[in-house]
């Protein structure tokens, strides 16, 4: 399954990297992220529910990042599962100036199984670019400023003493709590209305991606 | 006392259970399922030039959305052309979903599933399609104009040019001392069976197997679609028809693009799925048959016998030709019915519109066929002045003339031999049933109430049972129940009843004791289908073989235990027992146990083939080598060709002058189709058919707009006939058995439909004065008819005036 696809972001590409790496920006633009972990140097374990139809619900799931040109592209490797199936999916991603903001474009070869599977193209297609355009939407949204209060990081109960949210490189596990994670009062409704109904790994790809199923004729 | 039920008004075994609710049709199964609903093109020709399903997305209870994109394998090529001919030159099938390009309205686009059928549609209501329209192709004359093409590679619109003459027409119409030529067209209509179409299909990922029931005359031939397109080895999918309310021709279409998507979904979300066609999706997307052009030249003498025949029809065949070209050839071979035709050519040019797809409806092209020969009969009656019984008389095949080979292909590549009938004497039967020779004072009486009376006649010869086979198992259980299955389905014939008297016959059971189960390939995986007024020449003389196999073995252990010879013995009330000699007798249902060798006792019954209860020879294996265990037996009937069944109706009409309302006062059948399994039923067939047939002449039609869009696409708008509309029938029977088949049967599903339009169209004509030259009419069609300056009156008419004058 492939899809391709773009979206202007209001800021430099220095901006939309910073933005795009940063797990605390992440966990709070993710639609229906419940909870991003940092496991390591630019890996991340997440939670996601995602709450459209047959991809109805809650993924688990491992993303990782390579490649890195900063700030012009990079490669994300992102797996999960849930009940609804598993998804494993290679993004490029490359961001380029465009005025005083940013075009990213995005390049997504994922491979789909279990019964998500089975829900048809455009369906998980459909999804896919939904989950897209709200994830550019909120960054985009944090570009300018008018994110929500930055969500302070949550330890882990396996890194209770680690504070350090800056630490680039911390060596323990940090928890960033989605906006599908937190109360109401502090949420955006629409992502909240999203992230309540679900979310998944394919938000993960959808997020970066929304993307169409590789037609399985032509492998 | 032996129980001859064949040939006996045995009431219908599953009536009780069909009309007290009891009944389990394809809607009944799978309460719990996933249902399916369809997003249908809207247009009837047009690029599709997007998809998308945004909005729907929202809808609680969504489950997927499928396109043609996610169609894979041989799933994502064309559907079958189900029955291809040479001279099927550019067939074209449809794709199970669009792919880019819809033909007609009504053609799937997107499936969708949901967790009910109201979620799916809402959901399929929320789906954009962008559609780049084409020009739309509508009607046989459109077609045949071809200024547009339904099929961008087929300019001319033309799927095959059927062709088959018989001598040199041309010159014999040329030397002839009369010709005529006409023009006349017959409407589009539908079978319209109570329930549509319906699939359920569960798939079971443990052992990985499928099972799909489905609405079809031909689960086995389904099946094998099912297995052929899902990529999946046959002993993985079994096809069983539930019961199924009404076919008509349409079932056997096959595989309907939803009996290939319902069992795609159940295996993709491992869950049950169901769809349930509504009305109007049976209007728009199953199948329509009827509509023609003909053009005829006939010649004949001065006593109205034919000297050489000439027709020429243009046949619309709708979007796409799955069944091939059957029912051209069908039109092109029935078309002669029980005339002798010196010289015969005809040509069937099947042509392409954007129109849903044509294929057979009960009758299937023989309705027009008998349409063009009878009222070319009534045309050459009116140019001489003849009475119109008279010229058919003089024309009719005689009885010694049988076999009567027509040398013609029929429908299933045999030739055309009558195998038998008596012509003549089903005309004497239907003149005297109806009154003929009384009509002028039925005619008077009429015009004293101020209205006009018409009598109208046609005859027909209808090709019934073709193969290439169908079989029966029987066997007998040592409860002594006696399990009847054959692989072709029913749709409400009565099977389950005549099948049961012919074995009940054939084995000298109880009928109570047999139970039949038809279009179930767990049962019986070898079969055809039902269709062409097959089921009891097939099925039957099957059946009847299976049951003769059965009788055989039983007389064979018997005569072991009786210590008789086989000769000796007859079976009666499912008993063995020695002829003349009362007490030497064992029951069925012993010699079914015997018939097992057993080690394990499970029952009392069972005890008695056990190894230390049997008096066997010890120089013998328990199983006779050849022999099998069981009471049961398998067996085949192919046919070397089809059986020829006839018939003839009379209607006599009275239209009102003030309304030309059209009321059929009487309507009159003589039926032959051979030696009768079950009279009730038989004539039941002849009531079912006359009501379609009357309803096909006067009320039913697909009103398609120039577009492309069928305007009458519900009961609410297309007519079909009440029981106030349909007349009391009158029906003589006349028995002339086929000499084709064990049992000596023919077909008699169909006959009833076949000359409705001819005859009615002959009855209107007769009591109208005007000619009638396109069927159906309606009251304002024959209004208009009545005030055209242009309206051809009849010689019939203007003879009578004269004379009345």
């Amino acid at each position: 399954m492939n899809l391709d696809g773009s979206a202007v972001l209001h800021g430099s590409p220095e901006a939309v990297w910073a933005a795009l790496t940063d797990p605390a920006v992440l966990a709070r633009t993710i639609p229906g992220c419940l909870a991003l972990e940092r496991v390591g140097e630019d890996s991340y374990r997440m939670d996601v529910s995602v709450g459209v139809g047959a991809v109805k619900g809650t993924y688990a799931g491992e993303v990782h990042l390579t490649d890195q040109e900063r700030p012009k592209s990079y490669v994300m490797h992102a797996s999960g599962a849930g009940a609804p199936g598993q998804v494993r999916a290679t993004v490029t991603i490359e961001l380029a100036p465009d005025g005083d903001g940013t075009v990213l474009t995005y390049s997504a070869d994922a491979v789909v199984g279990g019964p998500v599977a089975g829900v048809g193209q455009r369906m998980i297609t459909g999804v896919a670019k939904r989950l897209a355009a709200q994830f550019f939407t909120a960054v985009d949204a944090e570009l300018a400023g008018a994110g929500a209060a930055p969500v302070e990081p949550r330890p882990s109960a396996a890194a209770v003493s680690s504070t350090d949210v800056e630490a680039p490189a911390a060596p323990q596990p940090q928890v960033f709590t989605g906006r599908a994670g937190v109360p109401a009062g502090t949420s955006d409704l629409r992502t909240l209305a999203l992230g309540a109904a679900g979310g998944s790994l394919l938000t993960l790809i959808g997020v970066l991606v929304g993307y169409r199923l590789g037609s399985r004729r032509n492998q | 006392m032996t129980t001859k039920l064949f040939g006996e008004p045995v009431r219908r075994r599953e009536d009780a259970r069909l009309i007290t609710g009891r009944g389990r049709y394809l809607d009944d199964i799978g309460a719990g399922a996933l249902a399916a609903a369809f997003v249908r093109s809207p247009h009837a020709h047009a690029r599709i030039v997007d998809v998308d399903v945004d909005a729907a997305l929202d809808v609680e209870g969504l489950v997927a959305i499928y396109t043609y994109e996610d169609l894979t394998g041989p799933l994502a090529e064309p559907l079958p052309v189900l029955i291809p001919h040479p001279q099927l030159t550019a067939p074209r099938t449809g794709y199970p979903l669009a792919n880019g390009e819809v033909n007609h309205v009504g053609e799937p686009v997107v499936m969708v599933v949901a967790t009910d059928r109201y979620v799916a549609e809402d959901a399929a209501e929320r789906i954009a399609v962008t559609y780049e329209e084409l020009p739309a192709v509508v009607g046989v004359d459109a077609a045949r104009e071809a200024r547009a093409c339904v099929h961008e590679e087929i300019p001319d619109n033309v799927a095959a040019r059927h062709h088959q003459e018989t001598g040199d027409v041309e010159p014999a119409l040329a030397v002839s001392p009369h010709t005529l030529s006409f023009t006349q067209y017959v409407e589009r209509s539908a079978g319209m069976p109570l329930e549509g179409k319906g699939v359920h299909a569960r798939w079971d990922a443990d052992d990985r197997s499928l099972r799909v029931h489905t609405s079809t005359q031909a689960s086995t031939s389904v099946r094998a679609a099912i297995a052929a397109k899902l990529q999946l080895s046959l002993d993985q999918v079994e096809v069983v028809a539930p019961d199924v309310g009404g076919g008509f021709g349409v079932k056997i279409v096959h595989p309907w693009p939803e009996e290939l998507l319902v069992p795609m979904a159940a295996i993709a979300l491992g869950r049950e799925v169901k769809w349930t066609e509504d009305r109007r999706e049976h209007f728009i997307s199953s199948a329509h048959e009827r509509q023609q052009r003909q053009e005829v030249s006939v010649g004949f003498d001065d006593d109205g016998r034919i000297t050489a025949l000439d027709v020429h029809v243009w046949h619309d065949h709708g979007a796409y030709t799955p069944y091939g070209i059957i029912v051209p050839i069908i039109t092109a071979t029935q078309l002669v019915g029980p005339y002798v035709i010196p010289v015969y050519r005809v040509v069937v040019e099947s042509v392409y519109t954007n129109t849903v797809i044509v294929t057979p409806y009960r009758g299937a092209g023989r309705p027009q066929g008998c349409f063009a020969m009878e009222r070319t009969m009534d045309r050459i009656a009116d140019a001489l002045g003849l009475d119109r019984a008279v010229v058919r008389e003089r024309n009719l095949i005689q009885p010694s003339q049988f076999p009567y080979d027509h040398h013609l292909t029929f429908q299933d590549g045999r030739p055309v031999v009558y195998d038998s009938g008596d012509y003549p004497a089903l005309l004497e039967k239907l003149k005297a049933l109806v009154g003929w020779d009384g009509i002028d004072a039925l005619r008077d009486d009429a015009e004293a109430r101020g209205k006009l009376l018409g009598v109208g006649m046609a005859l027909y010869v209808e090709g019934t049972g073709p193969g290439p086979y169908e079989g029966g198992h029987v066997q007998v259980l040592g409860s002594g129940k006696v399990l009847v299955s054959t692989g072709l389905t029913t749709q409400g014939q009565g099977h389950e009843t005549s099948f049961a008297q012919i074995v009940s016959s054939e084995l000298g059971v109880p009928i109570a004791d047999v139970e039949v189960t038809t279009g179930d390939t767990r049962r019986f995986p070898y079969a055809v289908g039902t269709f062409a007024s097959r089921a009891a020449v097939m099925s039957g003389n099957a059946i009847a073989l299976a049951a003769r196999g059965v009788r055989d073995k039983a007389l064979r252990i018997a005569a072991d235990v009786l210590e008789a010879d086989p000769g000796d013995l007859e079976i009666a009330d499912g008993v063995v027992q020695v002829k003349g000699t009362p007490g030497a007798s064992i029951p069925l249902r012993t010699v079914a146990v015997l018939s097992n060798p057993l080690r394990y006792a499970f029952d009392e019954a069972a005890k008695q083939a056990t190894q230390f209860a049997v008096q066997a020879s010890n120089d013998q294996p328990p199983v006779t080598p050849g022999d099998a265990p069981g009471l049961e037996h398998r067996d085949y009937y192919s046919p070397i060709r089809s059986t020829f069944a006839s018939g003839a109706h009379a209607a006599i009409v009275e239209i009102d002058p003030q309304t030309w309302e059209i009321d059929v006062v009487n309507y009159a059948v003589v039926h032959d189709c051979g030696n009768v399994v079950n009279p009730m039923i038989v004539e039941g067939q002849v009531h079912g058919g006359v009501a379609q047939g009357v309803g096909g002449a006067l009320y039913e039609r697909m009103a398609y707009d120039a577009d492309g869009q069928l305007q009458n696409a519900s009961f609410m708008d297309f007519l079909m006939p009440y029981a106030s509309e349909v007349p009391d029938i009158v029906i003589d029977h006349q028995q002339t058995p086929s000499p084709l088949n064990p049992l000596g049967i023919k077909g008699a599903g169909e006959a009833g439909v076949i000359p409705g339009s001819a005859a009615l169209a002959s009855a209107i004509e007769d009591a109208v004065g005007r000619r009638i030259t396109s069927m159906p009419i309606s009251p304002t069609e024959l209004y208009d008819l009545m005030r055209s300056e242009t309206a051809e009156r009849t010689a019939a008419s203007g003879r009578r005036t004269g004379v009345g004058a």
